[in-house]
């Protein structure tokens, strides 16, 4: 005869030998203290204890109403020692090659390490800016008055700015972008993938259920990409519409402006000056062209970190905004040309002078190339 | 040492990998992965195989929601979310990348 005590194992009840009990104590002792301080200690404990109230089940019957002490240690046999090597402080982290295993490696997706690069998109000269800001995670707007005001104070940011220009490597492939922005190469990543699997796939060409395989396997792939994509493109929203307003008049004041420019360009080229401004005497005239544009950059520099550094570039990746409001932009582009020239002709003397000149030069280069046409 | 033993610890590296694999082919619950486990080289007991969960859950590599089942007390069945798909994928292509290693260096040892 044994003694019986009644245990609840995660809200059942069973009944152990003696001896039985004491050997399920030890060992979910054991168990909790080999999770001190796993965050899920309790949770897993109780797992266990469902686990083993499962397997003392089957030893149970109409008939047998009790757990013997044989029983329960085979049950913790078969469970065995409760092993958590997930603690940030368990041995098996200072052993692990660095990058290796795949519990090191959570692919790009948590945080892939950042490294400081030019970014030439959307940049105003060679792109240090950009990347700083990105490196930083701070408006590139900011970076760039900082640089003014260095600019400003005797020059100090244009050496700096140039230093960096030729130290910092610009970010040309999409891996390099994707480490300046620190998130993980995404479209590009994927194509790399469709690639590898491609070429997987030519491989097993010999072999039939091989390709079977692999066939189910990339179709497989290409579906969770589409779906992480969708995903990706939902998850970004509309742009701010207060930003978009912003960016609208800021791309019409850029549109004006870069009209402006050229035909500031063209009337300097024709007539020596803009608008009867005149370059001063002994200034050659490509120099005098060159600081036009300049002085036109200077100008448009604010509206144009007023339109990009908002509602339109949002990151490396992202949309540049949904279709309706790039066509919106071209519209306005193409209709404010045409008001542009029709206004010009019309109520602007030295305009239509130098659009009626420009005709005359386009009857005489058309003429040129006619008569040159002709003797051949 | 038996080569059992000298691969203790590429087994315990590649349990994570083969639970996502298992994951990710159906919704399965715990003893269904120690079942298809316990015919291969990587039987696990629950032991081993509850903190390794627990971790993947807290990695948010998989999820779980309660179920009824026809025999005793609810189960937790265990799904891959997107993040657990992508560490397979990226798992599993560089499974292949290892695997193409051990097979194109030094001598061909296929049969």
């Amino acid at each position: 005869m044994n003694k019986v005590i009644t245990i609840n194992l995660n809200g059942n009840a069973y009944q152990l030998e003696e001896d039985g009990y004491e050997a399920l104590r030890a060992y979910l002792e054991a168990a909790a203290r080999g999770l001190s301080g796993n965050p899920d200690k309790d949770e897993i404990i109780a797992d266990i204890e469902q686990a083993i109230a499962d397997k003392f089940r089957a030893f149970l019957g109409a008939n047998k109403t009790v757990v013997v002490a044989k029983e329960v240690k085979d049950v913790i046999a078969q469970m065995g020692p409760v092993q958590d090597d997930s603690g940030p402080a368990a041995g098996a982290a200072g052993q692990g090659a660095p990058g290796g295993g795949p519990a090191a490696n959570p692919g790009a997706a948590a945080g892939a390490p950042k490294r400081l690069y030019r970014i030439r998109e959307g940049a105003q000269l060679a792109g240090v800016c950009n990347g700083l800001a990105a490196y930083f995670g701070i408006d590139v707007t900011l970076i760039r008055i900082l640089f003014a005001v260095c600019v400003l104070s005797f020059g100090a940011g244009v050496l700096l700015y140039i230093v960096m220009m030729f130290v910092i490597p610009a970010a040309n492939t999409p891996e390099e972008m994707a480490a300046a922005q620190g998130i993980p190469a995404t479209a590009e990543d994927f194509i790399k993938r469709a690639k590898e699997g491609y070429y997987g796939g030519m491989k097993t060409f010999g072999d039939r259920r091989a390709f079977k395989e692999w066939k189910r396997q990339f179709k497989r792939d290409m579906r969770q990409n589409a779906h992480q994509w969708h995903q990706r493109w939902a998850g970004w929203g509309p742009p701010h519409p207060g930003a978009w307003a912003f960016g609208s008049l800021a791309g019409i004041i850029l549109s004006a402006l870069t009209l402006l420019c050229v035909f500031s360009v063209i009337s300097l080229i024709l007539t020596g000056g803009v608008l009867g401004f005149f370059p001063p005497f002994g200034m050659p005239l490509w120099l005098a062209v060159i600081l036009t544009i300049i002085a036109f950059k200077l100008i448009k520099w604010p509206f144009r970190v007023m339109r990009y550094g908002g509602a339109y570039y949002g990151g490396y990746d992202r949309p540049m905004g949904p279709f309706p409001c790039l066509w919106w932009h071209s519209f306005g582009w193409l209709l404010l040309v045409l008001l542009f020239f029709w206004f010009a002709d019309h109520h602007w003397v030295e305009a239509h002078d130098i659009m009626h000149r420009l005709g005359h030069a386009a009857h005489r280069t058309v003429d040129a190339i006619r008569e040159w046409w002709d003797q051949q | 040492m038996s080569i059992n033993e000298k691969f203790t610890a590429i087994r315990k590296g590649l349990l994570e990998f083969l639970v996502l694999k298992i994951i990710a082919a159906d919704k399965v619950y715990a003893a269904d992965i120690l079942s298809q486990l316990g015919s291969t080289e990587f039987a696990t007991q629950e032991g081993t195989l509850y903190p390794l969960l627990s971790k993947m859950r807290r990695e948010e590599l998989v999820d779980y929601e309660w179920k009824e089942s026809e025999a005793g007390p609810p189960r937790k069945y265990y799904q891959l979310t997107a993040k657990g798909r992508e560490q397979l994928r990226d798992t599993a292509d560089y499974w292949r990348k290892i695997s193409g290693t051990v097979k194109s260096l030094g001598q061909d040892i296929s049969p």
